[in-house]
């Protein structure tokens, strides 16, 4: 069998670098079982956490289909390695590399739902870096809210490899950025389960973010309201979120919330966090709600 | 009764898994009439997963006069009330709703997909 050659292009985190990426997806899955990946990085100047913790789950994604992803340690030009040495993502590649260090944030993968090594990965590398001047109280506050995105991706995507995450601290624009993948079903093939109906990918998105809606019914009680203080957490505080899932997409920022289908789509979700690290726009929630639990 | 939610999940309450330990040890005392307390010292992270299998639940078998006069929730934090306070209320909802208005929200969705 030929092995299929992916050219990985220049990535940043725009919409035609989904596409991208979305198209990357699409050769791997139409290559199907056993295919041997060669990921050849020659055209390749940039890389965004975003499209590092996607072909980190790729390569995963190749394997569990008993292929072979092979990367072309040495079509990877100096500047790309240094951050891929930085995050950590060198060693997934077979290179033998330094320890981290710099504005990285480690490439991370979680094969389960262990909420304590998450939350010291958000807490001590993500946010501890001394990049953002956090109070342990802020930090409790931002790592509760990080972990809606993973629990949603463990929860709901029935991902069969787990969950690839990475991130990035920009010093000019002064932002703390988190990507999180997963290769599973996606939020809208969830709802149109759930709904029992085609619907459109934006309406299946819409709704999957509308307070208490879940589409984890089958247990005894009501979920939801994870991604809605997620939402609230991310407008008040000027952040910005994310969500490309199958063919639905989400934004969230202090302008309001966009839903739009995707034409270009693959099987999973792929969710990007940005926040400004400037602790003087934080509002926490220092109130104490006066009116009983109950 | 007193439990102290750091010795039962530590101190990240965030799970389904954590939140059915707490609900496992205080759904019986309580619809028994029974006071108890759920001690949060110690415990720093937050997340929906927790309460909702925890404590939002209750409102199944409980009604809110008897939460109020039964389960004393302490040293929880600002973030810890508010991420409750969100549960509870979605909680409430559900249940105070009439098993017809519950059928109804369920199909919300399908006559959305319906119309298109």
């Amino acid at each position: 069998m030929m092995p299929l050659k992916l050219c990985i292009p220049r990535l940043n985190d725009k919409r035609q670098d989904f596409n991208k990426l979305a198209h990357l997806w699409q050769q791997v899955d139409a290559a199907g079982e056993k295919a041997h990946v060669h990921f050849d990085f020659s055209n390749c100047d940039f890389l965004r956490p975003n499209a590092v913790a996607f072909l980190g789950g790729l390569a995963r994604l190749i394997e569990y289909r008993g292929g072979l992803p092979q990367f072309e340690t040495g079509t990877i030009r100096q500047e790309i390695k240094t951050n891929l040495y930085q995050n950590g993502f060198a060693n997934v590649m077979g290179i033998d590399s330094p320890s981290w260090d710099g504005n990285s944030i480690p490439y991370r993968e979680d094969s389960h739902e262990d909420q304590n090594s998450i939350v010291h990965y958000l807490k001590s590398n993500w946010l501890g870096k001394g990049w953002i001047n956090v109070t342990p109280t802020l930090a409790n506050e931002i790592a509760g809210q990080m972990w809606e995105i993973y629990t949603n991706a463990f929860e709901h995507s029935q991902s069969a490899i787990g969950v690839f995450s990475c991130g990035q601290y920009f010093p000019k624009s002064h932002e703390l950025l988190l990507a999180v993948a997963d290769f599973g079903v996606g939020i809208p093939s969830n709802v149109r389960h759930h709904a029992g109906k085609p619907i459109h990918g934006k309406e299946a998105m819409r709704w999957a973010f509308a307070p208490g809606n879940t589409t984890a019914r089958e247990l005894p009680f009501p979920r939801g309201m994870g991604l809605d203080l997620l939402k609230e957490f991310i407008r008040i505080n000027h952040g910005h979120l994310e969500i490309y899932s199958k063919d639905g997409y989400a934004r969230v920022d202090s302008n309001g919330e966009v839903y739009e289908n995707l034409a270009t789509f693959f099987d999973g979700t792929l969710v990007q966090v940005r926040l400004v690290c400037d602790d003087t726009l934080y509002l926490l929630s220092n109130e104490q709600e006066s009116s009983p639990f109950f | 009764m007193q439990i102290k939610v750091k010795e039962l999940v530590g101190e990240n309450a965030m799970t389904k898994a954590d939140g059915e330990k707490v609900y496992s040890l205080i759904h019986d005392p309580l619809i028994e009439g029974q006071t108890v307390e759920l001690d949060f010292e110690g415990v720093e992270v937050f997340a929906s997963p927790f309460f909702n299998a925890g404590v939002g639940r209750l409102y199944a078998d409980l009604q809110s006069d008897a939460l109020n006069a039964g389960l004393k929730i302490n040293h929880l934090s600002s973030f810890g009330q508010r991420v409750l306070h969100r549960v509870l209320d979605n909680a409430k909802e559900y249940y105070l709703a009439s098993p017809a208005h519950r059928q109804a929200i369920d199909r919300i969705v399908q006559d959305t997909a319906a119309a298109m």
